[in-house]
């Protein structure tokens, strides 16, 4: 989107609820909008009570607030006009200001300004959007958090202990006689499982904020007429899907959201998994098995009232993803042969609260609901990709000594996660070197 | 009678820059004149007597591969080779010749003197011809005028040279020679950036006062490498050692009691030095931790006693060189043969020149060497090539061509120079090179003679050396992948160690870390293979996966960073640009998008505002990157 510095506004609160209301303007035309509706602009960066008049009388009375640029949160001029939470009188004062000189803004534009006038670093211009954006409270302070660089704090003290790390590394390819060998060193195996350890812990909260951002995906498989779209029902409290007793009634993918203690999470009931000479359910299987793929997480529901209900189980408890839940226990009197999984009616609601904790707790949720950041699927590939690296880089050291092969890995691993955090070039590492050994001839 | 005046190249100084740019000039068809103060000091190595090192052969062995002459100098002059970094892999092996400063200037100018289409002429230059913006020759200090539409300047440190010892100083490009400060004098009018450099050099000793009886000797390496992929060891002459020995603490009270009267810390020198190659004086305050720093001693040449004590470069004065050299093991009773001094020296700004090393101020004049903020012998030979070929491609009226920074470590080197600028004496390192795995020294000639071959620098000999050794590693490495040993060949299996548990064709054997092409070949009863051979063949199967990643990458980044920019955008016009950023971007007018994004504070914010210009100009049919 091309940047042209023309005066944007817009609504800063969301419409059509709350006892406050605000109105943004940012860009060159602010001081002159701001005369004609306050009298005078108020002094930079002081709550000032004023009258909002749209020329001809009063249309609120409310707190103005003046940004001088660059010291404002676009790095333009600021003022922001916070009146009675009203719509109507909300939508005369965002008239006037448009009828002054501005224009309304588009989505995330006062966040694209402060990214462009480097107010803001991308990290942090993707968590304004997720703030705009999130849904669920959980995520919201997920993404409070992230704007604030805690993520970006997080990420760049990882970046210093790989620089750390290829400091040494590339010090003893660049200056092999200046006894300096990391090979024989210890240290440096132990540095590269501490920088290990310390990467999965920040994917680990990083997924976690991915998932109160983007929502969780679970999909309930299992064989025609297990209980699905009971369960499904149950669960959302909704009547979405149709159930009958006849296998094979949800032919195709029924998609439900839900909250579970503020994590969103994506229901997908599927049609059941069989052999189908019918033409739409066996698109729907197709569907079903797709979307199990996909998924986050897996329940299936097998019918504890069929004999052979424990081996189907079995042949599903390999896949980490699964939560296998034996659903119609009403009907069963010996229990005993249906051990680690869920035991549960979608008929009584028996079993829905374990359900509900296993969910949480394979999602990885139980235990620090506000720990996690919230954080960009790019960033968790990124996450991703440089921990592969570093895992690499670890076996290479140990099992061959391999050092310029070290040396790649920790590289590619840094510029994984300077797609988060930006550059660090070759001749920083080379003042890096420089700084920590007395090196030349 | 005007035709002798006449040339379509003319390169100006007889340095390492300078012999291969007129060289590679001439190689390319252009008839060429290198101008040079003082004929006998061709090739002249000015500060320490060796060629190669880490990242520094790399360098060496693209230069051959592009049919330059130093390595094959380097061959010819060699009392000492050593292969570093041999028991890390082979990307990041190198090597170092020690070399007779005598033979190495010998070898040098005897191929200048044959080669074909070169004519030199001593002079120093005082001026050149500028009309309308475009360079047409140069005016000499006797008031001779050659023509060309294309000059190369290789002067060195002899702009503005200035010479500090203790708190002397005086004019000089090398000590012994005069600087060029006419011609200093009139660049500076011209529209470049010119700023300071310093460098300095250890003072020399005689090797006939040095007790080596408790010195640690280093001798060369055998097998012994060569430089050039033509030559020999019979091209060797004789071969000696080096020697170590270690300042001490009393060497460090020296230099701290000498340091009132030291130019780098009175203030006397405003250039700046290089990071990895400080003065001894440097090290001592600024690692006051260590209480001992190691020297190399090298031999200056076979013809000479003469020593050059690598290690203890310094400006301090001349008593306190004397008394810090003799508190040092082995060097008791040395006798100095020569002081040590810093020269400072003009540079100018390398974020003014094109990737051909045509300078964007003075059409058809090029610049290498140090006059580019660079140091060393090797860099300045390889910045020599470049800009040499690229002088006599213009005169043809041929594309300039320079090879990317994943072809080869010149185009690191030429990138990095023409991006990011330097603020001290650039050099080489192998962890400057992103794709270090696909730029080795072993594979300088594969990666870059062909392009050679096709830019007429590579001469016949070369080339058909290089296409047998090519074809023999192709057919090698068919072989090895069609193949296959089975579980229970006994040779196999105790040249592993272990027992085979499937089919293996010989290429997967020989990516396992342990195994050597040359055995695996052995065991199954194959030919012998020369080990050039043998050896491509085994580096590129242990490090098939890594390349495979690394050309993955190249292939990615490709389209964006080979996007050309138009040399004449102003990037005061494009909005949302902070002043910063269109400063730097208006100073380097980088050639491709790639390289805006490498200039330092060009965020990516930056470089996507620039990609949304050049889309909404119609001039780039990509998708904006996430």
């Amino acid at each position: 989107m091309p940047y042209i510095k023309d005066t944007i506004a817009a609504r800063a609160t969301p419409s059509g609820r709350g006892g406050i209301g605000i109105i943004r303007v940012s860009g060159p035309g602010v001081t002159q909008i701001g005369r004609q509706i306050l009298g005078a602009m108020p002094a930079p960066r002081l709550a000032t009570y004023s009258e909002f008049s749209d020329g001809k009388g009063v249309i609120d009375q409310g707190i103005a607030l003046y940004f001088n640029a660059p010291n404002s949160f676009t790095g333009e001029e600021v003022l922001e006009l916070q009146g009675h939470g009203g719509p109507v009188v909300l939508e005369m004062l965002l008239n006037r200001v448009v009828n002054l000189g501005a224009r309304i803004a588009g989505p995330g534009e006062f966040s694209q300004r402060a990214y462009l006038n480097e107010k803001i670093d991308l990290t942090q211009a993707e968590a304004v959007a997720d703030l705009i954006n999130s849904s669920t409270e959980a995520a919201a302070r997920g993404a409070v958090r992230s704007l604030q660089g805690e993520f970006s704090t997080r990420i760049n003290a990882l970046v210093s202990q790989v620089v750390a790390l290829r400091v040494f590394v590339e010090a003893s390819i660049d200056f092999p006689e200046e006894e300096i060998d990391f090979l024989s060193d210890d240290r440096i195996a132990l540095q590269l499982a501490e920088v290990f350890r310390e990467l999965e812990a920040v994917l680990h909260e990083t997924n976690q904020g991915a998932l109160l951002i983007e929502g969780a995906s679970v999909v309930l498989m299992g064989k025609p007429n297990a209980g699905k779209s009971s369960l499904m029902n149950l669960l959302t409290g909704r009547d979405t899907s149709i159930v009958t007793d006849i296998p094979g009634t949800t032919r195709d993918v029924v998609n439900e959201t839900l909250q579970l203690d503020g994590i969103p999470l994506r229901l997908v009931d599927t049609a059941g998994i069989r052999d189908s000479l019918d033409k739409i359910e066996a698109e729907g299987v197709k569907r079903a098995l797709a979307a199990g793929e996909q998924a986050d997480l897996v329940i299936a529901v097998v019918d504890a009232s069929e004999p052979d209900a424990p081996k189907q189980a079995e042949s599903l408890m390999d896949d980490p993803r699964t939560v296998v839940v034996f659903n119609k226990i009403d009907l069963v009197t010996n229990t005993d042969r249906f051990i680690d999984a869920i035991h549960m009616s979608a008929k009584t609601g028996v079993g829905l609260h374990s359900l509900k904790d296993q969910l949480k707790e394979r999602l990885g949720l139980s235990l620090h609901v506000g720990s996690g950041f919230t954080a960009r699927k790019r960033h968790i590939v990124a996450l991703g990709y440089g921990k592969d690296a570093l895992a690499a880089a670890s076996t290479l050291l140990t099992e061959q000594r391999a050092g310029e092969l070290v040396a790649e890995e920790l590289r590619v691993c840094q510029q994984h996660l300077a797609e988060i955090t930006g550059e660090f070039t070759a001749d920083d590492l080379l003042g890096e070197i420089f700084g920590s050994f007395c090196i030349g001839k | 009678m005007s035709n002798q005046n006449r040339f379509d190249v003319i390169v100006v100084g007889g340095g390492h820059a300078g012999t291969e740019a007129a060289l590679a000039s001439a190689r390319a068809g252009a008839s060429t004149l290198l101008l040079t103060q003082n004929i006998e000091t061709l090739g002249q190595m000015s500060c320490n007597p060796a060629i190669g090192g880490i990242g520094k052969s790399h360098l060496v062995k693209e230069i051959d591969a592009l049919g330059g002459a130093m390595a094959i100098a380097a061959d010819r002059a060699g009392i000492h080779f050593r292969v570093l970094n041999s028991r890390k892999g082979p990307a990041v092996r190198a090597t170092r010749a020690q070399a007779d400063r005598q033979l190495y200037r010998v070898a040098i100018r005897h191929i200048v003197e044959n080669q074909h289409g070169l004519s030199l002429f001593q002079q120093s230059v005082d001026d050149l011809h500028i009309e309308n913006g475009r360079v047409t020759g140069v005016l000499t200090n006797m008031g001779l005028s050659f023509h060309a539409p294309t000059v190369v300047l290789t002067v060195g440190t002899f702009l503005g040279g200035l010479i500090h010892v203790g708190m002397d100083k005086q004019a000089g490009g090398r000590a012994g020679d005069a600087p060029s400060n006419a011609l200093a004098d009139r660049l500076r009018e011209l529209p470049f950036t010119v700023d300071r450099l310093k460098t300095g050099t250890p003072p020399r000793i005689d090797g006939r006062s040095v007790d080596f009886s408790d010195l640690e000797e280093q001798p060369g390496d055998e097998p012994r490498p060569t430089m050039s992929y033509l030559s020999s060891l019979a091209d060797h002459p004789k071969q000696v050692s080096c020697h170590i020995t270690h300042t001490s603490e009393k060497t460090h009270d020296i230099i701290r009691g000498g340091l009132d009267r030291s130019p780098l810390y009175s203030g006397e020198i405003e250039g700046i030095g290089p990071r990895y190659c400080p003065s001894i004086e440097d090290k001592v305050v600024r690692f006051s931790d260590k209480n001992s720093h190691q020297i190399f001693i090298e031999p200056e040449g076979l013809g000479t006693h003469e020593l050059y004590p690598n290690g203890i470069s310094t400006s301090l004065p001349y008593d306190v060189q004397v008394n810090l050299v003799r508190s040092i093991e082995g060097f008791e009773n040395a006798h100095i043969t020569r002081p040590g001094y810093a020269i400072e020296y003009d540079y100018f700004e390398p974020r003014e020149l094109q990737p051909s090393l045509e300078t964007r101020h003075v059409a058809g004049l090029y610049f290498a060497g140090q006059i580019n903020g660079t140091t060393g012998y090797e860099e300045a030979a390889a910045q020599g090539l470049v800009a040499g070929l690229n002088a006599a491609r213009q005169s043809q009226g041929k594309e300039p061509w320079c090879p990317k920074r994943s072809e080869a470590y010149i185009g690191v080197l030429i990138d990095d120079l023409i991006t990011m600028g330097t603020r001290e004496p650039y050099r080489m390192f192998t962890s400057r090179a992103e794709y270090r795995l696909i730029l080795r020294q072993d594979n300088a000639d594969r990666r870059l003679t062909e392009m050679g071959r096709e830019l007429g620098i590579v001469s016949e000999d070369r080339w058909t050396r290089f296409c047998e050794k090519r074809n023999r590693i192709d057919q090698l490495s068919d072989e090895m992948r069609g193949r296959f040993v089975q579980p229970g060949n006994a040779g196999i299996e105790a040249l592993l160690g272990q027992a085979l548990t499937r089919e293996y064709s010989l290429h997967d054997l020989a990516k396992r870390p342990e195994v050597k092409v040359s055995e695996l070949l052995s065991t199954i009863g194959h030919e012998k293979l020369p080990d050039h051979v043998t050896e491509q063949v085994e580096i590129d199967s242990k490090y098939q996966g890594y390349i495979v990643r690394q050309l993955d990458e190249i292939a990615r980044i490709k389209a964006q960073q080979d996007f050309p920019l138009p040399l004449d955008l102003d990037y005061a016009v494009i909005h949302g640009l902070s002043n910063e950023v269109v400063q730097k971007l208006n100073q380097v007018k980088p050639s491709s998008l790639g390289q805006a994004g490498r200039i330092s504070g060009v965020t990516p914010a930056a470089v996507s505002i620039l990609l949304v210009h050049l889309k909404k100009q119609g001039k780039i049919p990509v998708r904006q990157s996430a």
